[in-house]
């Protein structure tokens, strides 16, 4: 049995969560627009490359976690309870085809219109990490308000 | 043959008086999933119904059956 005071902070930090998530995703792609539109010859700096990386690395991380960052165990228990792991597999599962997709969607564009490594790897990460972060972000969010 | 799984979760936790937020501290789960199982958005697993009829002190079977 938990904490009554527990429960209701695990549906605060729930509805935190799929908002910050929803974020993270719009930030996300907006930065991988930013890599599109800016020069070729300055867009694979040292400093770009690392923070998307480690851009990349957080958003995995709370993709295999649920929330790494948050403490007390019991309401990290409560906010990864049998819902939210549900949630979180079907959003990995989307999460893979759609990387799938796009890869095989770049490697045939490739033959027409040549993409550079780097571009292709941007790309299909991009869509693939995203997709999943806005697929748990939003599943989270439709079984908070349901009524 | 399409089969549902029904369940009387709400009706049985308004008999308890007790809110969503209650059932979950006493099962163990977030009051998203309380709601979600109420509204059959979400099919619980036999370890969660199981703690879901304990807690509502009524059988799995009464709690939770197949309409085809």
């Amino acid at each position: 049995m938990h904490d009554l005071h527990d429960v209701e902070v695990a549906e605060r930090m729930g509805r935190a969560r799929s908002r910050l998530f929803f974020i993270l995703a719009m930030v996300f792609f907006a930065g991988q627009s930013l890599y599109f539109t800016s020069s070729p010859l300055t867009r694979d700096s040292h400093a770009r490359v690392g923070a998307w990386l480690i851009l990349v690395i957080l958003i995995l991380m709370l993709l295999a976690t649920g929330g790494f960052l948050l403490r007390g165990r019991n309401v990290r228990d409560l906010l990864n309870d049998e819902t939210s792991r549900l949630n979180r597999l079907a959003s990995q599962a989307l999460g893979f085809w759609v990387t799938i997709i796009t890869a095989l969607v770049v490697y045939v564009e490739s033959i027409f219109d040549p993409l550079t490594l780097n571009e292709g790897i941007h790309v299909i990460v991009t869509l693939g990490v995203g997709a999943a972060l806005i697929s748990f972000a939003v599943r989270e969010r439709r079984a908070h308000r349901i009524d | 043959m399409t089969e549902v799984l029904r369940n009387r979760l709400r009706e049985e936790r308004d008999s308890k008086g007790w809110t969503q937020a209650e059932l979950a501290a006493r099962v163990g789960v977030s009051r998203k999933t309380i709601n979600t199982v109420e509204n059959r958005v979400f099919t619980p697993s036999a370890t969660l119904a199981i703690k879901l009829a304990e807690a509502l002190g009524v059988s799995v079977e009464r709690l939770f059956w197949i309409e085809r």
